[in-house]
């Protein structure tokens, strides 16, 4: 069959999300929510409310790339609408709406699969191949970065710019870290961080944060999320075990690069990219999952619990930031 | 006038190049070397063509001017009290400092008693890339400091460093001194508390070969430091050196051993890191012959910056044990 696909939300990740939307076979997009009617109009056929998206598009997957406060609303929507669900990460910008997303979707028995696309990143996911494999023995220190400029959104209301919203770098950025770091590494026990968040004077402008983290298994891990660094988006691993090392650094494998005497307008949230054989790329490879496991009716990879889970240390984080303390989950 | 020196101990495999370093220099002459171990002792003082002396009091009763100390942490103390009541005129000891900071305190208050100027051997304050950072920053190239990613990652030494009863710790006590110094140097500012976790699963031993530091500073400025053991046999290089200083307007990031050519050597059977920046031991000699002099040099580090080092390393010791954040001891 082909799913119809209905997405609220045609921003700067809708629309990334619509580009493959079209591309993937066995999956058609068949209506976009956003009150931007020009975005909306760029990503797919145009409807004006929920009710008539539903009624008219028909859709069988609902896509929420809405800015975080709103996830909660549209999840619960769709889950009594019985439609399946995507949503982007960060999940949600509180815990209790984490728990009232996966207590909607479990009781509508909805398929749902969370947004966490750096699993989809090829070299992160051949870095977890490699650690699982035994390639640095027993994983002891591990390091991550995610380093860009802050948000921008060419002019548009920036939510990224008001904490309570957005929750800042850490929720919204290195939650990706977390998530992988989760997946490939098992659970945490405890954070420890430090950040400008919360600070007034800078907030708005840079973000920058540096967290600890204590993993069951005795392992430790250092991630580092900065919305401050204006030149670009840069991201770095590093795996050290007792039998060897894993690095990677995006500034260091860039096959291509361009130094060109004019240079293009930015704008936009950076996303990474990294130019992939066409259906490698990790935005596609994730909606392409999750319709793989539609179809076979298995439970989507990415489940809402490991997004709860990735959201848990994040906002154990900021509260360590905010308090000064670590955190033990 | 050509100054007299003396090494008390070649424990520590830095002496070696204070050796040649002092062997190389105009103004200053190696008068000799004493060892605990009389085979390494009489080897060093063969290849620096100098003499050995078996015992500590011999040598530092051939009127020396100046005294380095590079014997294995736990006798730093006694070798510059020793030095000290033997009227040299200036000691550079190696770092840490002390294994304790009463020890500190002891040998800052020791020296100041005999009339005696202590310096601590921290080198990374004469990188080149160090002083640029440092004049970046001062000019306000980031505008204002907010944070401070440090490493000083390095491969695990053996020997006497992994004996507590020597070293007094693992990679923490080894490691966090240089970065907590030149976190220090840029700032202006003392650290107030450090938070750290702490492990030891590289080599699974009783002491730690992690540790992930993350330091407050006064005026709200974080830090945090890495300072594990934590690069494998096959590493190119032993270790570095890194900071990625934050601002309001921008960011710096320092690799200081970034200054490499990579050597993929066929009959070794391995890929090398040959490093062709300059040494930062020159320099950190040249100022402690300066001091000895009488001259100022305000970039070489007292025994004053030697003992805030150390108190983060004792720091990260406690907040480990603790779970907790832990308060830097202030003098």
């Amino acid at each position: 069959m082909t799913y119809r696909v209905g997405l609220i939300g045609a921003g700067t990740m809708g629309s990334t999300h619509a580009r493959h939307w079209n591309a993937l076979p066995g999956a058609e997009l068949v209506g976009v929510l956003d009150p931007r009617r020009d975005a909306a109009h760029a990503a797919g056929p145009v409807f004006s409310d929920w009710d008539t998206l539903l009624s008219q598009a028909k859709p069988d997957i609902i896509d929420v790339c809405t800015p975080t406060p709103f996830h909660r609303e549209y999840v619960e929507r769709a889950a009594a609408a019985g439609k399946a669900i995507f949503v982007e990460k960060p999940m949600a910008r509180t815990l209790a709406d984490c728990d009232a997303m996966i207590a909607a979707t479990e009781r509508a028995g909805v398929p749902v699969m969370s947004g966490h696309v750096l699993r989809y990143f090829a070299e992160y996911a051949a870095a977890k191949r490699l650690v699982d494999a035994g390639g640095v023995g027993t994983p002891v220190a591990i390091r991550t970065a995610r380093m860009a400029g802050f948000p921008d959104l060419g002019g548009r209301p920036n939510w990224y710019a008001d904490p309570e919203q957005s929750g800042g770098l850490v929720l919204d950025m290195i939650l990706h870290d977390f998530d992988w770091l989760r997946w490939t590494f098992g659970p945490v026990s405890r954070v420890f961080a430090r950040g400008l968040y919360g600070q007034k004077a800078h907030f708005g402008r840079l973000d920058y944060a540096l967290v600890t983290l204590r993993f069951e298994s005795g392992a430790l891990a250092h991630v580092t999320g900065s919305w401050a660094h204006p030149g670009g988006f840069r991201t770095t691993l590093e795996i050290a075990g007792d039998g060897g090392m894993i690095t990677h650094d995006s500034a260091a494998s860039a096959p291509l690069a361009a130094s060109l005497r004019s240079t293009g307008g930015g704008g936009g949230v950076a996303v990474p990219e990294s130019p992939m054989a066409e259906g490698e790329d990790p935005y596609y490879l994730e909606i392409a999952a999750f319709v793989a496991a539609l179809e076979k009716g298995e439970p989507p990879p990415v489940t809402l619990q490991d997004a709860r889970e990735a959201t848990r240390i994040a906002l154990a984080a900021l509260e360590s930031i905010e308090t000064g303390k670590a955190v033990t989950l | 006038m050509t100054l007299k020196i003396g090494i008390l101990s070649f424990a520590h495999m830095h002496a070696q190049s204070y050796a040649q370093e002092i062997v190389a220099h105009p103004d200053a002459v190696l008068v000799g070397i004493a060892d605990p171990d009389p085979a390494r002792g009489a080897a060093m003082a063969a290849q620096l063509s100098t003499t050995y002396y078996p015992t500590e009091a011999t040598l530092l009763s051939q009127g020396l001017d100046g005294v380095i100390v590079a014997s294995e942490n736990i006798h730093h103390r006694r070798l510059v009290e020793l030095a000290a009541s033997a009227g040299v005129r200036a000691i550079l000891c190696e770092k840490p400092l002390a294994t304790t900071t009463k020890d500190a305190r002891a040998m800052i208050a020791a020296c100041a008693a005999a009339g005696v100027k202590l310096a601590t051997a921290f080198p990374c304050r004469y990188s080149p890339a160090f002083q640029r950072l440092k004049q970046q920053v001062s000019a306000g190239a980031v505008g204002e400091v907010l944070a401070i990613r440090g490493t000083n990652r390095g491969t695990m030494p053996g020997g006497w460093f992994v004996d507590k009863a020597l070293s007094g710790g693992g990679a923490v006590i080894d490691h966090s001194v240089h970065v907590a110094d030149l976190n220090r140097v840029l700032l202006g500012r003392e650290a107030t508390e450090v938070y750290a976790e702490i492990g030891s699963g590289f080599y699974h031993q009783d002491w730690e070969d992690t540790g992930f530091l993350t330091i407050g500073y006064e005026g709200g400025v974080f830090a945090t430091l890495d300072t594990s053991w934590s690069r494998p046999k096959t590493f190119p290089t032993w270790g570095d050196v890194t900071l990625q200083v934050v601002g309001t307007n921008g960011v710096l990031d320092l690799d200081m051993f970034a200054q490499n050519l990579v050597h993929y050597d066929d009959r070794a059977g391995r890929i090398g890191w040959d490093n062709w920046g300059s040494g930062t031991d020159a320099g950190l000699v040249a100022d402690f012959l300066r001091l000895i002099a009488g001259q100022e040099v305000p970039n070489l580090a007292t025994g004053e910056d030697g003992l805030r080092a150390l108190a983060v390393a004792l720091a990260a010791y406690r907040s480990a044990a603790s779970g907790e954040s832990a308060a830097v001891e202030n003098s």
